[in-house]
């Protein structure tokens, strides 16, 4: 049982860190940014080969592909978002050109690393079982839960204590008052893709990690989870993803174990459809969900 | 080119000209809702539905090809009520959301339907659908739409489009258009997912994906929404560039299947930021300009 | 001396042209997954088949004609299965098709052929009580997992003596599933408790939950129906949460890429096997060989996909050095205990394939035979 629940955590934390960043870009923009996933699975890839080919250690690899990814999330920013950003159905149109990007890097991975699933060099991954009282628990559970964990905490830190931060919960207020206020609006912007790509890439790092499993098609896998996630918790509420993220880990983690794998997707979804029926704004949102 | 030449290369693309048919059908089953200005991603659910009740009643109940057609068009848009009723006043993106975890559910409750194999589906369906059968349903759906146009639903469907709170001051019944366009969407995909099953033998969930309706949205935006045609040119489009370009990419060294990724990805990109009208407005605009041209040169 | 070297050449080439100015090309469409989940079987077959084809137009055996094998892939995937099936039959007319990789992709394609009556030699379809089934135009040269399965099962239980089980299968697979369907009835055959049966998707990546659950359960022995990609994650993650006891896979561990993605989690793990590589057998070895020498270490998929082609060949040879479509299915029906790296090869009445097969152990990273 205990064994059940750290599983659960551990896939919680990494649904929590991708939710992370999408409700960042939700919070600022109020778009949905759809090439989130494409980023998840490229910064696996470059984690991979800076361990597979270069030979760098986990520990130089990991910061540098959530270095790549928050770049890359800047471009995302500038080739999808920003031309649409006057425009009156920036919302939809917003969505549509991210998934068109998304489908780009998504072809772009296809075709330098192929179809196939890659796998970190033996030896990447600690494989060792540790004992916690009954359970045993594989060395790898506890490093990204951890991990993940620290990356949350640092997040805050930003959102709270910094200037950066208080910048980006104005902007995400209200975009016209805090350029009234001062604020390089589109900087800040760009500051936020950053991040939220940033805690992307990490997800998409410690995903490949976990299950030593790296392919074009990650990105699919987690893309919808992330968005029951981000519903769960309430669109634009970052607490709420990390909660939500935990949650429908250990949900999903006992749904297999109670009812069969098949289910494991049901559950995410079941409850996406629930929430947005039963109470529009998740757990902890607040944004108005409805039309007039 | 003899006949025994063009009997052969008829056989051989006969799926593409097919495909381009049944994607037609499918953009055509986005756009309606999108006509009323909401994003409904669940149409790969109703796909699935269609297909599935249309290939069970041939395969246990053996009925005849129309009245399964029939039935696969209507069972998708009566489960379209009570889907569409609780979401409808759901606000752009979390309608989108929601539309989607429908299209799962319904993925889902298929893959663990013991009753039809499960994730293996349905085989052996005969092969009734015929190219001709294909383009009837498109033609069809095409004629509704068009009537719909210029008609006073039309004028309502596109009021709601634009500002939906002033339309509703209007005294214009959004909900009901909405709910009719839901239900007309899912007519057409249940069309377009029963004619699908009885052409390619095999009916498996994993066809009616997230990425499946997302590829249905892309040939409706890239054709363009503002006609109701627009949809079927973006399906044309983009189900025979990469046959085209099939040669191109193996000459550049590009797999088939990135290439028609990226292909899409680009075209809807493009489309997107400097031709949302979509590819179907391009003549419109090529017009003008000509226009605005020759407006220029004889000016005084 | 340029010019005689040259003049030498333009001789030689007429020399060795002669006799083939008059052959016959009888093309065999190859569909196989060289991308997807099945890729790592594809890549074997393709081997195998490009090999074979070589073999057999080298030593003359089909005299005047010349075999053609045309390789391409289907992606794992049904819809570009039968693309790729629809051109074999109508664009390259093709005498006989090889493949596919899967049996789910067999379900949906195989049915194509049929109704266009060219043959079909499955060298990997594994799924009792189908494929065959589908038509007179099919056929198949792999072991169906209900004849490898039962006897592997009962020499695992000869050697390590257990009791309970616990059952992990893909079940959106038509293999993994059927191969799980024979699992079970042949742990149920041999009175072993069946404790506990869990399932997961082909996409899944995370058998944390499946297997906790299992292992909390304790079993003997720990039976697995799976591709080769969720095989070597799956043995992976077992070990990793203290899992000790042993494992049994299926048809789809049978590769070298299995032992390759587990490293050592895949020590001790046992596997049925239609391929017997320890075969002394001087065919066997003169395969496994000349597989070395192309740079390719064969596994079980390259040695049936071999076969395949060795058996499509003595199918025109039968049908008197005909190599249109009847001519080889009425061939394929004449083949009777054909040497072939798999051992002497024939069809049973019903068009699936009959020979030996054996159970395998992987131990120091390589696949040995179990005694």
């Amino acid at each position: 049982m205990g064994q059940q629940i750290v599983n659960g955590l551990f896939l919680g934390s990494i649904y929590a860190l991708f939710a992370l960043g999408y409700t960042l870009v939700f919070g600022v923009l109020d778009i949905l940014n759809l090439a989130h996933q494409a980023v998840f699975m490229l910064c696996a890839y470059v984690a991979l080969l800076l361990v597979g080919s270069l030979h760098l250690h986990m520990f130089a690899a990991f910061p540098l592909a959530v270095l790549a990814g928050g770049l890359l999330g800047i471009v995302v920013d500038r080739v999808a978002f920003k031309p649409l950003r006057g425009r009156s159905d920036s919302n939809i149109s917003g969505l549509i050109s991210s998934i068109a990007l998304a489908t780009i890097l998504e072809a772009v991975g296809l075709q330098l690393f192929g179809p196939d699933v890659e796998r970190f060099p033996l030896g990447t991954v600690p494989d060792r079982g540790i004992q916690i009282g009954g359970a045993v628990v594989s060395e790898i559970q506890v490093v990204i839960i951890a991990i993940a964990l620290l990356v949350m905490g640092a997040l805050t830190f930003l959102l709270q204590r910094t200037r950066l931060g208080r910048r980006i919960r104005a902007v995400a207020e209200s975009p016209l008052a805090a350029r009234i206020l001062g604020v390089n609006v589109d900087r800040i912007i760009a500051a936020a893709f950053f991040l939220s790509s940033a805690l992307g890439a990490a997800a998409g790092v410690l995903f490949g990690l976990a299950f030593n499993n790296v392919a074009p098609d990650m990105g699919r896998a987690v893309e919808l989870k992330g968005l029951a996630v981000i519903i769960l918790g309430g669109m634009g509420s970052m607490p709420g993803a990390a909660v939500a993220g935990f949650a429908l880990g250990l949900l999903e983690v006992f749904t297999v174990a109670k009812l069969g794998s098949s289910y494991r997707d049901a559950i995410a979804f079941g409850v996406l459809f629930l929430v947005l029926v039963v109470r529009p704004h998740g757990l902890f949102g607040k944004a108005a969900l409805r039309e007039a | 080119m003899n006949s025994e030449a063009l009997r052969d290369l008829w056989l051989t693309y006969q799926s593409t000209v097919a495909f381009i048919g049944l994607n037609g059908l499918l953009a055509l089953s986005v756009y309606t809702t999108l006509a009323c200005g909401q994003l409904s991603l669940g149409q790969a659910g109703f796909m699935a539905l269609g297909a599935y009740t249309s290939t069970i009643l041939t395969l246990h109940a053996h009925l005849p090809f129309p009245v399964v057609l029939a039935a696969g068009t209507l069972a998708p848009a009566l489960l379209a009520v009570p889907l569409a009723l609780p979401v409808l006043r759901l606000k752009g993106v979390f309608l989108a959301i929601a539309t989607i975890g429908f299209g799962e559910v319904v993925r889902i409750f298929f893959v663990n339907l013991d009753y039809t194999n499960g994730a293996l589906g349905l085989v052996a369906i005969p092969q009734r659908t015929r190219l001709w059968t294909i383009y009837a349903a498109l033609a069809g759906a095409l004629f509704v739409l068009w009537r719909i146009r210029g008609s006073r639903t039309g004028y309502a469907l596109e009021a709601i489009r634009e500002d939906e709170p002033a339309a509703r001051t209007m005294g214009i019944h959004a909900d009901a258009y909405k709910l009719a366009m839901m239900v007309l969407g899912a007519a057409f995909a249940g069309l377009a997912g029963a004619l699908d099953a009885h052409f390619n033998f095999i009916v498996v969930p994993s066809s009616y994906s997230f990425a499946r309706v997302v590829e249905m949205l892309v040939f409706a935006v890239v054709g363009g929404t503002a006609v109701f045609y627009g949809p079927v040119v973006g399906a044309a489009f983009l189900t025979l560039l990469p046959e085209v370009l099939r040669e191109v990419g193996s000459r550049v060294g590009m797999q088939p299947g990135p290439l028609r990724l990226f292909v899409n990805g680009l075209v809807l990109l493009l489309v997107i930021l400097f031709l949302p009208d979509g590819l179907a407005s391009l003549p419109r605009r090529i017009r003008r300009r000509l226009e605005a041209r020759r407006a220029a040169a004889h000016a005084p | 001396m340029r010019f005689a070297g040259r003049l030498t050449l333009v001789a030689a080439s007429f020399l060795f042209a002669a006799p083939q100015a008059r052959a016959e090309t009888v093309k065999i469409g190859a569909a196989f997954s060289l991308t997807g989940n099945a890729a790592a079987y594809g890549a074997q077959q393709k081997a195998g088949v490009l090999l074979a084809a070589e073999e057999v137009n080298k030593s003359g055996m089909l005299p005047g004609i010349t075999l053609e094998v045309v390789v391409e892939d289907d992606g794992t995937n049904p819809q570009q299965g039968i693309a790729v099936f629809d051109r074999f039959i109508n664009r390259d007319k093709v005498s006989a098709i090889i493949g596919p990789t899967l049996s789910t992709l067999a379900e949906a394609a195989d049915p194509r052929a049929q109704e266009q009556k060219t043959p079909v030699v499955a060298v990997s379809n594994t799924k009792p009580n189908a494929i065959t089934t589908i038509g007179d135009y099919i056929w198949r040269v792999s072991l169906t997992e209900a004849q490898v399965i039962p006897s592997a099962t009962r020499a695992a239980r000869a050697k390590l003596g257990f009791k309970t089980a616990g059952l992990l299968y893909g079940n959106d697979d038509a293999f993994t599933k059927a191969g799980f369907d024979v699992m079970k009835s042949a742990l149920e055959k041999e009175g072993v408790q069946i404790l506990g049966i869990q399932t997961f998707a082909t996409k899944d990546r995370d058998f944390n939950a499946q297997l906790t659950a299992l292992k909390g359960l304790k079993p003997d022995v720990l039976f697995v129906s799976a591709l080769v990609e969720q095989a070597g994650s799956i043995a992976v993650q077992a070990r990793q949460l203290g899992y000790t006891g042993p494992m049994l896979g299926g048809n789809g561990f049978n590769s070298t890429k299995f032992i390759q993605l587990a490293g050592p989690a895949a020590e001790g793990v046992l596997v049925g096997t239609a391929w017997n590589r320890a075969s002394q057998d001087p065919l066997n070895q003169k395969f496994i060989a000349a597989m070395k020498a192309r740079g390719t270490d064969p596994d079980q998929f390259a040695a049936q996909a071999y076969t395949g082609v060795l058996v499509v060949a003595e199918a025109v040879k039968q049908a008197g050095m005909k190599g249109g479509r009847d001519d080889v299915k009425a061939g394929l029906a004449k083949v009777k205990d054909l040497p072939t790296p798999l051992g002497a090869f024939s069809f049973l009445p019903n068009r699936d394939g009959d020979h030996a097969a054996a159970v395998q152990v992987v131990k120091g990273g390589k696949f040995e035979i179990l005694q």
